[in-house]
């Protein structure tokens, strides 16, 4: 390389700022113009007021330092992330077409909680995720995540929801006039922790991920696997490592606020007891089964649908079983001693 | 003897700044990694982990990074140019406005402003500020070197323009946002678009913050610490230009297997690999400079810092593109591992090679020796310790916690299904990492003791002298 560059030093910046300029036009500018960066999946909509207030509570208390919201395209993190329901197999991970109104991406670069991507379908339940936000050692006794109860106090600001809307409009977010001037009204009386869960579960929901359901549950299928003690064991086992705890305790007697008991004399709403096929489909779909099992209830429920083998899930029914023997034995007993 | 002064107290403002950032930022870093072994210990809703994480990122990459490039670039500069800076009350205005943007960026960060994205989270307001400050720099810089005195530019130089333009670039890019009020905006970018252009900037933050001006750095202080002209300088232009070119194709190694499209990926992992080149070209520079004398590791004190600083950015430039790798990637990735590494070269290599920069220079300003060269060995062995300690602790937790996540059985379900199993191993190793970074801190602290001391002792020799009593000073 010719020496006459190190004595001018103009020529030499610009040299330099041209060197650096190959790689930033090859791999920012020149992307930025393709079409594979500007997908969009179908029917994609910007959050509504309340679901951008809360991604704006997301940004501001930095969640993005300990939660990605990226589920990869390996084996393990579609089936923990449970992608695996997806419509369309591609859309097992994220999809870069969800990211279209993305401003910035929250994608992060740590897991130190889980993956959020696609927490939408994980946990839907707005009443867990608001009680592990403010508390999340309550339900995740071993979390080191910080308690986020302040937040329940803040009312949303309407007014820089509807100011967000229209700085977002301008960099090509779709938001309406109707829209921009509904913001205020939409969030009104809503708390910034109202506002962060509905963006939290909002997460993954533009794809269609939903476990198929079943047009009918039949309610006379027994559980072919009966009471036995391995059997209950097992089931024991399943309900903590599958996760069942974090919402309905450790003993499956609910949580109050959070979720249900499972083994009182009350289920989907309703006193007396029901059919194991039923608490089976409820393990398998979720909230999303109660129509096929002939009892809609309220509409929405938070009860996820999970990927455990059908005999595991006999297990648990088996589990939840003796468990419902146990407990009524008890009040049975102290109902005597009255 | 010199027949002008040159602008020392601003280089002296600069390294203080620096060093008074550095000590918030790691005592910052202490807290932040004690919250995530007790949850306890969040503060909501000004000290929570991520509110101030931020603060340790910038604190340190801006305040004692930045504020010590600044400083010791314009060190560089004039005695590479042969005369003070052409502009130094531009000079001192840059210092204040550094302290006081410093200090702004700190406070509004515990307010939960930020831009969400790494390195960049400061609001607009800020960065116009950091602009400001950027194009103070660079008019001292370029007015300094068009008016030298000295035809030929050394290595130093190149590396400190590039950093100049780079920065310049890459800042304002990544920072291109619209308002949706004084403390909010957003990302002009989208989704993918948004991503790729942060790890654009993000990985050249790296690349022109923590490696070109540390290089500058190390091509200036080392020979002068140790007397040993550079080995190679046709190394050192090889070296240069690729480097230069080759690190801004390497952003979307930071996005492996997320949606970004499969051929940015791989172009980006290939340049990653070929970075190792231009790395090892300043690293054998290094090796072979002190190799022509190995004894300066013995009889110079500050030889050893330098030679472990580029020893560490050597294992550092091989270690991130083997991360890039697909398959190395898929069980480290998000993991502790990262962190492990971005500590490496932190407290390795940037650490070691602008403590002993600083070492060498404050001792100049006033014509003495350091304070205490026992105290530098100390300071040396516990930073030494403490990183290797940090480091190797988080690797391990890394491949640890990657591997219970990717765990499956024969049947393909997963063998640790609830995350919180797989985070509750991690604590121990926390623990650990808290306890290195506490040695690591106390090294600092004593390196901190170590400059002010020899500040002190440089000041009585000041006056001694000016009251006319007899004074051992010998010109800079």
């Amino acid at each position: 390389m010719s020496g006459a560059i190190y004595k001018k030093p103009i020529l030499f910046a610009v040299m330099a700022l041209a060197v650096v300029l190959v790689g930033t036009v090859a791999t920012m500018a020149y992307p930025l113009l393709r079409a594979d960066m500007h997908v969009k999946v179908e029917g994609l909509k910007p959050l509504p007021a309340l679901e951008l207030a809360g991604r704006d509570i997301y940004q501001r208390e930095g969640c993005v330092g300990c939660h990605t919201q990226t589920v990869r395209p390996l084996k393990s993190e579609v089936v923990r992330y449970k992608g695996k329901n997806a419509k369309e197999p591609t859309a097992r991970y994220s999809l870069a077409g969800e990211f279209a109104y993305d401003h910035p991406f929250l994608w992060g670069s740590k897991r130190t909680g889980p993956d959020l991507a696609f927490e939408g379908w994980i946990k839907p339940s707005v009443d867990w995720q608001k009680a592990h936000l403010e508390n999340p050692q309550k339900l995740v006794a071993r979390s080191n995540m910080p308690a986020y109860a302040f937040i329940s106090k803040e009312p949303v600001d309407g007014e820089a929801v509807a100011a967000s809307m229209r700085a977002l409009r301008r960099v090509g977010v779709p938001y309406t006039d109707a829209d921009v001037a509904g913001a205020a009204d939409a969030v009104k009386g809503k708390t910034n922790m109202d506002a962060l869960v509905a963006y939290v579960v909002s997460l993954g929901k533009a794809v269609d991920r939903a476990k198929k359901l079943p047009a009918r549950v039949d309610l006379a299928e027994a559980n072919p696997l009966g009471q036995t003690p391995e059997v209950v064991e097992r089931g024991h086992k399943l309900f903590e490592t599958n996760g069942c705890t974090a919402c309905h305790g450790d003993d499956a007697r609910g949580q109050e606020g959070v979720a249900p008991s499972l083994v009182d004399d009350e289920f989907l709403g309703v006193k007396g007891d029901l059919p194991d096929a039923a608490y089976a489909a409820m393990i398998q779909f979720g909230s999303d089964v109660k129509p096929a099992l002939g009892r809609p209830g309220v509409a929405v429920g938070g009860m996820p649908s999970n990927d455990i083998d059908e005999d595991d899930v006999w297990a648990v029914v088996s589990w939840l079983r003796s468990q419902k023997a146990h407990e009524a034995g008890e009040h049975h007993q102290a109902a005597e001693h009255k | 003897m010199n027949e002008y002064r040159y602008d020392n107290q601003t280089v002296q403002g600069f390294i203080l700044s620096a060093i008074f950032w550095g000590v918030v930022g790691i005592v910052v870093g202490l807290l932040i990694s004690v919250q995530l072994w007790a949850p306890a210990a969040n503060f909501a809703p000004y000290l929570t982990y991520g509110r101030l994480r931020p603060v340790h990122t910038n604190g340190l990459a801006f305040g004692l990074g930045v504020g010590a490039i600044f400083g010791l670039s314009f060190w560089i500069v004039m005695r590479l140019c042969k005369r003070p800076l052409r502009f130094p009350k531009l000079a001192r205005v840059q210092l204040w406005l550094f302290n006081v943007g410093i200090a702004a960026a700190a406070v509004t960060l515990l307010l939960g402003y930020t831009q969400s994205n790494e390195y960049a989270e400061l609001e607009w307001p800020l960065d116009v500020a950091i602009v400001v400050l950027w194009v103070m720099f660079a008019v001292n810089v370029f007015g300094t070197i068009l008016k030298r005195r000295e035809e030929q530019m050394y290595v130093s130089l190149w590396y400190i323009i590039a950093t100049v333009v780079a920065v310049a670039v890459l800042y304002i890019v990544n920072n291109l946002s619209v308002p949706a009020g004084l403390w909010k905006s957003y990302h002009v970018f989208a989704g993918v678009n948004s991503a790729n252009v942060q790890w654009w900037y993000g990985h050249n933050a790296v690349g022109f913050v923590f490696t070109t001006p540390i290089l500058a750095m190390f091509y200036y202080f080392l020979p002068k610490a140790t007397g040993l002209p550079i080995f190679s300088h046709r190394l050192s232009i090889v070296a240069f230009w690729s480097l230069v070119f080759a690190y801004l194709w390497t952003g979307a190694h930071h996005l492996v297997y997320s949606p970004l499209p499969d051929w940015l990926q791989t172009l980006g992992i290939v340049f990653t690999v070929f970075l190792i080149a231009p790395s090892w070209g300043s690293v054998v520079n290094g090796y072979y400079t002190v190799g022509q004398d190995w004894s300066k590791m013995r009889s110079s004190y500050l030889t050893k810092f330098f030679v472990l600083g580029i020893t560490f950015y050597g294992l550092q430039t091989v270690q991130g593109p083997t991360q890039a790798l697909r398959v190395v990637s898929q069980l480290i990735h998000y993991t502790d591992w990262v962190p492990g590494h971005v500590h490496m070269g932190t407290m390795g290599w940037v650490t070691m090679v602008v403590t002993a920069s600083i070492y060498y220079v404050i001792p100049k300003i006033y014509g003495t020796e350091i304070f205490s060269e026992k105290l530098a060995n100390v300071h040396f062995w516990l930073v030494l310790v403490g990183q290797l300690l940090f480091s190797i602790t988080m690797w391990i937790t890394g491949i640890r916690q990657g591997w219970m996540w990717k765990a499956t059985d024969v049947e393909g379900k997963l063998v640790y299904r609830n995350f919180i199993d797989t985070i509750a191993g991690n604590y121990p190793y926390w623990h650990t990492r808290t306890f290195a970074g506490l040695v690591f801190a106390a090294g600092m602290l004593v390196f901190v003791y170590n400059v002010l001391m020899t500040i002190r002792k440089g000041r009585a020799l000041e006056r001694s002298e000016a009251s006319g009593a007899p004074a051992t000073v010998t010109a800079a």
